[in-house]
């Protein structure tokens, strides 16, 4: 493809290349710092290689919850990151199947007040969090079950309807762009053979934009995955966040283990980044086209 | 103004070959057509003049300077795409005078040079309009001034009239081949459109898979293609091509059950070489349909059955499947009546008709030239 | 019958966003105003939900203003923290997309990776990451850095030390880098779709990458930059996950480090005393200012004209 001109000064380039390499030297340091010092005895975050011993000890220690401050007391990590991503994956579950649905009705069907859903569901998505989390804390604490033994099931099922609506106003939105890309003949022709509108949805446009329910399921568990405030003020049991948040102040002796928890929180992102890249950037730009 | 060469160009991308050892030259105030299918490589010759992209192999000149390393803006060229890339954020003066305020030069000349450029191409009245306000014709115009305001050695378009509806597309033909020979530019020109190729330019190249299969005037190539490939993309219908079996006593062709005398320019070579299968071709207007009566001597003729006539108003082409399967189309006058399935028989111009090797599909001079033919 | 078999399908595919906005919007924003009624405090509800004090919250928050030295400091912070953490936002994102436009498709790729990691990476991870970088010991990157070049002898405490601008610096840094991915993706996605004729045209006329930039493609993704302006603009205000991460880990001075949204949050879920009533007066004046300019925003990028009718009449 036609890119730019072939014929043209690489001394340009290459200065604008180191440039930004420059400019990224401190970001690309920090996260590897992290992920060096995960495997060192010494944070490896003061820059000299004298402090780098090679050692998987922390990531032994992290795996089984061994926090050396604390002395006996064991920490699950297994079950955090199992924690965390049933978070996830909820969030992920319930923002597609939501937006599927929502995205569907605003794209393809005429009703009075859809351009103002659509336009509130704008709003909404711009709308203040925190001026939010107060009320559904209060919502939470009118609704929590009076047995014990049911809190933590109501805690998670909670948290993952919480979180997701938070993304479901954007999801809302990228599912209408996926569904206005399907061109309509596709879907008169099956309401000509007799289908129901629902019955087009499911057999006919779901299968049709995979790609776009892919997406959003991305979107939905990068939500889930990386949230803090929603799972430390609504979820009774630990995530890997809250283990951090918790845990960063140990004594500098035990720091590389939290830099292996860190690590291992980070890699499921660290995946999906590499590996869909394309999928990511198109609900991050917004799906919104001027 | 400038000659383009170009010596042995050749460009890949990755594997790809989009232009394969290309050796050309453009002259001085030349109108020049760069005609192939799409995917030809047609347009990478462009962009390799105008310095888009860079050979992989071979240079390229400008009169006698060697600009193969030269960016675009050091060639002096005038470039027009084939969706004029006009700046919608910018009116039409802005448009045009874009590339003489990157020469920085004086704002009373930028609008002395933009005010005379439109007025060559009679869009002077549009200058304070935006592109999306302009109809496609105008859109057009404006790109080729942009082109030309900063007086170009060279103007380069890139299928130009291809976004034109058909009639305004014939109308602007003629105003381009005019204003560039008034102002005496070389010009080189990408089409895919034949009849385009033929009614502007001065030279064609016709360009098959990165390959230039031929260089010539519109005549000469529409009149002695060097290849079937050629002869098969010129001309509305096309040529016709039928194979045939050479008969070398008597110096005739065998087509089916039917057998014609071998144009007599072929007389002698044929009789020098061995070559059995030939293909005939012949352009639909240099042959003529007769209905067969019984019991009339038949001239020599090619047999067969009218497949389709269709009347053009002037004159009605006809599809004859001839005796083997083959069809081809001859021009008949319109008071001649055709129905479907009458038998019908060709008698062809002979002068004006060539034969082609069957295997490598080059004229037969030319494959004899080369020693290429079964 | 086909107008009952028709509200029938609308309502299976938007009964259960409407129900998710009601119960996880609108809900809670009518108990949050409630609540800013109420002398709620510790979320002891039973003691005070059904209590009202009428407006005390609200006249509470107006004396701060006037009087609290601590509070007057978080408007303070908030001011300068949203003001230049926007403007790094747009420019570092413009200037990250348009070099990375100039270079080859390779590189430019792998770079913009690296710079979606901000935006990309879990909170936890992302603030550990940089409370490691800013650390205020020797342990911290940034003064073993300056240590080894021998700009300082001994470790700065940035953000406890160097007050205000300390930890100012470290939230517009962290909060910046945030920005900046958004604005580079949404930059980046707006040049990929300007045709590539355009440019080049340019480039046959001479036109350098400057000039390229300032004539051709910044004019061209006037909308996405507005987009960018107005959209940070109210992510800012309302964020503060980063820093309430970084102020509890004692990275950032809690005094100059907090901002109205995290002052929210803090009084109604912080250590210590809770104030859920006062937090929900605060919030309930955060949501009115968000509104007001998320509706502005919306009627400046003219989302209305994008949104087309449905074709066809089933």
């Amino acid at each position: 493809m036609l890119t730019d001109v072939e014929v043209r000064s690489k001394k340009t380039e290459v200065a604008i290349t180191i440039a930004i390499l420059m400019a990224s030297i401190p970001l690309f340091l920090a996260f590897s710092l992290l992920v060096l010092s995960s495997f060192s005895k010494e944070m490896m975050t003061n820059l000299s290689l004298e402090s780098f011993r090679f050692t998987i000890e922390n990531w032994i220690n992290v795996l089984q919850g061994k926090l050396a401050f604390t002395g006996g007391i064991r920490q699950n990590i297994l079950k955090y990151t199992f924690n965390t991503a049933l978070v996830a994956l909820g969030v992920a579950g319930v923002v597609t199947l939501i937006s599927a649905l929502s995205g569907y009705a605003l794209s393809r069907m005429n009703f009075r007040g859809r351009k103002f859903l659509l336009m509130f569901l704008l709003m909404l998505h711009a709308f203040p969090g925190v001026a939010l989390i107060v009320g559904v804390y209060l919502l939470y604490r009118l609704s929590l079950p009076s047995s014990p033994s049911l809190v933590t099931t109501f805690s998670f099922m909670y948290v993952i309807v919480a979180r997701a609506a938070l993304e479901v106003p954007m999801a809302t939105w990228l599912m209408k762009g996926f569904f206005d890309s399907i061109p309509w003949e596709i879907e008169w022709s099956a309401i000509v053979d007799g289908a129901s509108r629902i019955r087009v949805w499911r057999k006919i446009l779901l299968p049709l934009i995979k790609p776009g329910i892919a997406a959003i399921l991305l979107f939905g568990f990068l939500a889930g995955w990386q949230d803090l405030i929603y799972v430390r003020t609504f979820l009774v049991e630990p995530t890997l966040a809250t283990y951090i948040e918790a845990n960063l102040e140990a004594e500098y002796s035990h720091m590389p283990l939290i830099a292996a928890a860190g690590t291992l929180y980070l890699l499921p992102t660290i995946i999906f980044f590499l590996t869909s890249q394309k999928l990511l950037l198109e609900t991050h730009s917004g799906g919104i086209k001027g | 103004m400038v000659t383009v060469r170009l010596e042995n160009v050749t460009k890949r991308f990755g594997k790809v070959v989009a232009v394969d050892n290309a050796n050309l030259e453009i002259k001085d105030k030349e109108f020049m057509a760069l005609l192939g299918p799409s995917g030809s490589g047609k347009s990478t010759l462009l962009y390799l003049i105008a310095g888009i992209y860079k050979p992989t192999q071979g240079r390229i000149y400008f009169d006698d300077m060697d600009v193969t390393e030269l960016p675009p803006k050091e060639r002096n060229i005038g470039l027009v795409f084939q969706n004029w890339a006009l700046y919608p954020h910018m009116k039409v003066f802005d448009n045009i005078a874009f590339p003489l305020e990157l020469k920085k030069e004086s704002k009373e000349e930028i609008k002395k040079k933009v005010t005379e450029v439109a007025k060559m191409l009679k869009i002077d009245h549009l200058l304070e309009r935006y592109p999306y306000q302009l109809s496609g014709g105008q859109q057009q115009r404006v790109a080729i001034a942009r082109a030309l305001v900063k007086e170009p050695g060279v103007l380069l378009l890139d299928e130009p009239l291809s976004n034109l509806d058909a009639l305004l597309r014939m109308n602007v033909r003629a105003e381009l081949k005019r204003l560039q020979k008034e102002l005496g530019i070389t010009a080189i020109y990408v089409t895919h459109d034949q009849a385009e190729a033929l009614a502007m330019a001065d030279k064609i190249a016709v360009i098959r898979e990165g390959e230039i299969l031929q260089v010539g005037t519109p005549d000469d190539v529409y009149a002695k293609p060097w290849c079937k490939f050629v002869g098969g993309f010129l001309g509305n219908p096309p040529m016709n091509f039928v194979e045939s079996t050479v008969i070398r006593e008597s110096g005739e062709l065998l087509i089916g059950e039917s057998r014609i005398p071998a144009p007599p320019k072929y007389a002698e070579l044929l009789k020098k070489f061995d070559v059995s299968k030939v293909l005939l071709g012949f352009r639909p207007h240099d042959a003529e349909v007769i209905e067969l009566k019984p019991n009339m001597p038949d001239p020599p003729m090619l047999v067969g059955e009218v497949f389709a006539a269709e009347p053009l108003g002037r004159e009605t082409i006809v599809t004859v499947v001839l005796d083997d399967e083959t069809y081809v189309k001859v021009f008949a006058s319109k008071e001649q009546k055709f129905d479907v399935r009458d038998k019908v028989g060709i008698v062809l111009d002979l002068e004006k008709a060539l034969l082609f090797d069957k295997k490598t599909e080059l004229v037969l001079e030319r494959a004899f030239e080369k020693k290429e033919f079964s | 019958m086909k107008k009952y078999s028709n509200l029938f399908q609308l309502s299976f595919f938007l009964t259960p966003a409407l129900v998710i906005i009601i119960v996880f919007y609108l809900l809670p924003l009518v108990l949050t105003v409630y609540m800013s009624f109420t002398p709620i405090r510790n979320w002891n509800t039973e003691r005070y939900l059904s209590q009202f004090i009428g407006s005390y919250n609200y006249y509470r928050i107006y004396h701060m203003v006037k009087y609290d030295p601590i509070f007057r400091q978080v408007m303070i912070n908030t001011i300068i923290f949203v003001l230049i953490t926007l403007i790094v936002n747009v420019f570092g994102g413009l200037l990250i997309s348009l070099a990375t436009y100039f270079i080859n498709e390779k590189s430019s790729s792998t770079l913009r990776l690296v710079w979606l990691l901000p935006r990309m990476s879990p909170i936890a991870v992302y603030s550990l990451v940089w409370y490691y970088f800013f650390h205020g010991s020797e342990i911290g990157t940034l003064n073993s850095l300056l240590l080894k070049l021998g700009i300082i002898d001994k470790p700065i405490v940035l953000g406890q030390g160097v007050i205000p601008w300390g930890p100012w610096s470290i939230i517009v840094f962290i909060n910046g880098l945030v920005g900046v991915s958004f604005g580079m993706i949404v930059f980046s996605s707006a040049l990929s779709h300007i045709p590539r004729e355009l440019v080049i045209a340019a480039r046959v006329d001479g036109a350098t990458n400057w000039s390229i930039s300032r004539k051709i493609l910044i004019p061209m993704i006037r909308w996405h930059i507005l987009y960018v302006f107005t959209w940070q603009l109210l992510s800012l205000i309302t964020s503060y996950a980063h820093t309430f991460l970084l102020i509890e880990w004692g990275l950032v001075n809690r005094d100059y480090g907090t901002t109205l949204s995290l002052y929210v949050f803090l009084t109604a879920f912080g250590r210590g005393e809770q104030d859920q009533g006062l937090a929900a007066a605060a919030a309930t004046i955060l949501a009115i200012i968000g509104t007001v300019l998320g509706f502005l925003t919306l009627k400046i990028l003219k989302f209305e004209r994008m949104i087309a009718k449905p074709r066809g009449d089933i």
